[in-house]
């Protein structure tokens, strides 16, 4: 397992330089630069200049590639061009947000999607089954926005339950979960109830039948905890989305956080800003994958030695 | 640690990080708090630094003083500058400064502070603002002169921008790039208490503050103790955040939310004339727009009056020249103006050679009347333009519309790629057509491309050679009748500024005074209740 885990890790330095190359160079492929969003009316061509030299952006894009990994070894993701503030500290201060609501949205997600991919999968070809179903389709065609929006006109405005926006306190939390968490749950109960159900067809199972056990003991204590091999793998995959899947939820409920400061900066061309965004959700997708692998390995020994 | 130890690990920690946050926020129920929501083009200040940045919202304006203040008429009123003068030949500034003013650290404001003051702003984004100005002279603790480098009339202008908003000497040096975003120090009615970039701006009274503006009938502390200005990016939900009383107060909302804003009881609004114009550009570079005959037809075509109705609901005013109505460069000779004539730009068109085909599309030289109009993804730009297609139809013009991020725009204009463009811009002084048609600004922000030696030769008199205000008005007159006589633009609509509040909560003055509702209105606004 240890060898397993150690040559997982070694792999990650080759992705790690290739995320690099595609960071740095695709917001470049964007049309527009940041300098643009620093000029104001009287600005002079020279303070352009001025701008571009301060920032290392009359350069070579090679020269700036070196010259940002170089940095970035060292442990520095340089300065924002639009904020003046260290890339690293502009997101260490939006990652809390994000975590808070990422975590609580996957939270919501796996929970509330286990148990209804268990409950699909125990009553298959009923109507609660179909209900399910017809929910998880719903809910993974939704779109987060306008769902953001409709749950906050009905328990913020109508209902006064809890507040229309903003991050202050748990309360301000349970919208943007419910919002965010609902397409999660529609792939996890998916994903659970066709385990589920594939499990429930196997041999062992048709045996713990004939021994006479009851059926929601094979359920919950057998049948799942097979099945939750694919949900791991779901999981681990969104492990990325949970700093910057939200997007949508943060710019709606206006909640800081890395998906907005990501936008912000795209929109801005906020270069140095842009790179540090996406190389940390890249790592965080990478590093998600990586513990859905050691988890699975660690749960099924056929894969550790399949992938060994 | 098992699964079960993990996921309850995992619960108190998001328990705790949410509580935690919670935690930053508290109320003060005895005190008069408000909470307003910043304007959408507010959004994403990072600082409150008014030397370095080149975004500032109306934060500043609560936090610093300016010199001088500007009025809803564009007139101007002493504020920090009690008054001052110019000499004749316009190389000499005078100002005498209020005396008993102090900084929000205690440190006074005097003659010391502009001396400082003014040469700060040389290698930041803002220097233009005074780089006219040669060096500041003390004359006593509380006069001082601005030596000019040339005579410029616009610096009463510049002073009162919100760039112009004076900080604490001892403060700004003491904190460096800090300075706006962990502390903010001036002279101004409120005082910074913490900023979260992205979020928001708590601030608090300054109760020591005695000399407000006469923009202002409160001349001392706010009415409010407690100030938060939130930033929240999505107009309906600040909409539905004043509509539940989670803000009492929307600096900035759409034209289109003014009539759910009328039907709610509990909702009133208050308006400013526009800051800014909504335009066509042309690129005179791209055919068949270096054709004058082609670009005159298009102004004529389009009917200010039908986009005024269908995509701004009749809100604001149209727009037959460059700059707002407001200023009084923007009074030209009537007969300059652009107005709607189908039948005259027709006429242009039959005559310059293009005729129509079966398709009622114009044809010249086997090339038909076909252009691409270039605008940016937001609503209002994007129903404009799907107007502006429908009238350029008319004239037998077909019109193809690109729709792209503002960034991207700016990179299609920089670049000579566009043909028509639907452009905003907001900005109250008439050097805007120097920034928009001056030669040296090619190929941006000039991306009309524009090089013609008697409109630089205006623009160059107008910028550079006007000594006394009266003598800059009707320079930039002139300079404008040549630039619109060229139709190079196609004015099209002047938006007002609406700001609506919650009048269970707050009570806000019927007359707004100043360009936009800062801080002459902010002191005067009063919590009910």
């Amino acid at each position: 397992m240890i060898g397993f885990t150690l040559r997982r890790l070694v792999l990650l330095l080759p992705v790690f330089f290739v995320v690099s190359l595609v960071v740095f160079f695709i917001i470049h492929l964007v049309p527009g630069d940041p300098i643009d969003n620093l000029m104001r009316a009287g600005s002079t061509p020279e303070q352009r200049l001025q701008i571009a030299a301060k920032y290392g952006l009359d350069r070579s894009l090679v020269e700036q590639y070196v010259t940002w990994m170089g940095r970035l070894l060292t442990g520095d993701l340089g300065t924002s061009i639009i904020q003046g503030r260290p890339v690293s500290a502009l997101i260490a201060r939006n990652l809390p947000y994000s975590l808070e609501l990422g975590i609580a949205a996957l939270l919501f997600s796996t929970l509330t999607g286990i148990a209804a991919g268990v409950i699909a999968a125990s009553y298959q070809g009923t109507r609660v089954d179909d209900s399910i179903t017809g929910f998880i389709l719903l809910g993974s065609t939704v779109p987060s926005f306008w769902l953001g929006l409709l749950l906050i006109l009905v328990f913020a405005v109508w209902l006064g339950w809890v507040p229309v926006s903003g991050a202050r306190g748990w309360s301000s939390l349970i919208l943007p979960t419910i919002a965010a968490g609902l397409g999660g749950i529609a792939l996890v109960a998916r994903v659970t109830r066709i385990a589920m159900i594939e499990t429930s067809r196997q041999d062992f199972v048709t045996l713990l039948h004939a021994k006479g056990l009851p059926p929601f003991i094979i359920q919950l204590r057998h049948v799942l905890r097979h099945a939750m091999v694919p949900v791991v793998t779901i999981l681990s995959l969104r492990i990325g989305w949970v700093l910057g899947g939200a997007v949508t939820i943060e710019y709606v409920f206006a909640r800081p956080g890395l998906g907005s400061l990501l936008i912000r900066a795209l929109n801005q061309r906020d270069y140095p800003l842009v790179q540090g965004c996406l190389l940390m959700l890249a790592m965080a997708v990478i590093i998600g994958a990586l513990i859905g692998d050691i988890v699975q390995a660690a749960m099924d020994p056929r894969q550790r030695e399949a992938r060994a | 640690m098992n699964r079960r130890g993990f996921l309850a690990s995992v619960s108190v920690v998001t328990l705790a990080a949410g509580l935690g946050l919670a935690g930053g926020y508290s109320a003060r129920a005895s005190e008069p708090e408000a909470v307003f929501a910043l304007g959408s083009a507010e959004i994403g200040a990072p600082h409150h630094d008014p030397i370095r940045a080149t975004l500032l919202s109306t934060v500043a304006t609560l936090i610093y003083d300016r010199l001088i203040e500007q009025d809803v008429d564009q007139s101007y009123h002493p504020h920090l500058a009690e008054s001052w003068e110019n000499s004749p030949d316009g190389m000499n500034w005078t100002f005498k400064l209020r005396q008993g003013v102090r900084f929000h650290d205690g440190e006074p404001f005097n003659a010391a502070t502009i001396a400082w003051w003014i040469p700060k702003f040389k290698g930041s984004p803002n220097e233009y603002l005074v780089d006219a100005v040669d060096r500041v002279e003390v004359v006593d603790d509380y006069t001082v002169r601005f030596v000019m480098k040339r005579a410029e009339p616009n610096l009463i202008y510049n002073l009162a921008s919100s760039f112009m908003g004076i900080p604490s000497p001892k403060a700004y040096d003491a904190a460096g790039d800090n300075f706006g975003v962990t502390e903010a120090v001036g002279t101004g009615p409120f005082m910074f208490e913490s900023f979260a970039v992205g979020q928001e701006t708590v601030l608090v009274a300054n109760e020591d503050y005695s000399w407000g503006s006469d923009l202002s009938n409160n001349k001392g502390a706010p009415h409010v103790k407690r100030l938060t200005l939130r930033e929240i990016p999505d107009a309906s939900t600040a909409f539905l955040e004043l509509k539940t009383g989670g803000v009492g107060l929307l600096l900035g909302v759409p034209d289109q939310f003014l009539p759910q804003l009328q039907a709610e009881e509990m909702l009133d609004f208050r308006s400013l004339p526009g800051f800014g114009i909504t335009y066509l550009a042309f690129n005179t570079r791209a055919e068949p727009f270096g054709d004058a005959a082609v670009r005159q037809a298009t102004a004529l075509a389009v009917d200010q009056g039908a986009i005024l109705k269908s995509v701004f609901n009749g809100i604001g005013l149209e727009a037959h020249q460059f700059l707002i109505s407001t200023l009084v460069e923007s009074k030209i000779d009537p007969k300059l103006e652009i107005h709607h004539d189908l039948a005259k730009a027709n006429e242009l068109l039959d005559k310059a050679g293009w005729q129509r085909g079966d398709d009622g599309i114009r044809v010249k030289d086997g090339k038909p009347l076909k252009i691409k109009l270039t605008a940016q993804s937001e609503t209002a730009i994007k129903r404009t333009a799907e107007i502006v297609q429908a009238q350029l139809k008319a004239i037998g013009m077909v019109v193809e519309i690109d729709i792209f991020d503002s960034t991207t725009v700016v990179d299609q204009l920089k670049k000579g790629q566009h043909q028509l463009a639907v452009r905003q811009y907001g900005w109250n002084n008439a050097d805007i057509l120097d920034w928009f048609f001056s030669t040296t600004n090619i190929p941006y922000p000039n991306s009309s491309g524009w090089q013609d030696e008697k409109s630089q030769e205006l623009r160059n008199v107008a910028m550079q050679q006007s000594k006394t205000q009266d003598e800059r008005v009707a320079n930039f007159r002139k300079y404008q009748e040549n630039l619109i006589g060229n139709f190079l633009f196609v004015p099209i609509h002047e938006p007002v500024q609406n700001y609506a509040f919650n009048k269970t909560m707050l009570d806000v003055p019927a007359k707004l005074r100043g360009t936009q509702l800062v801080q002459a209105t902010a002191v005067d606004i009063k919590v009910i209740g």
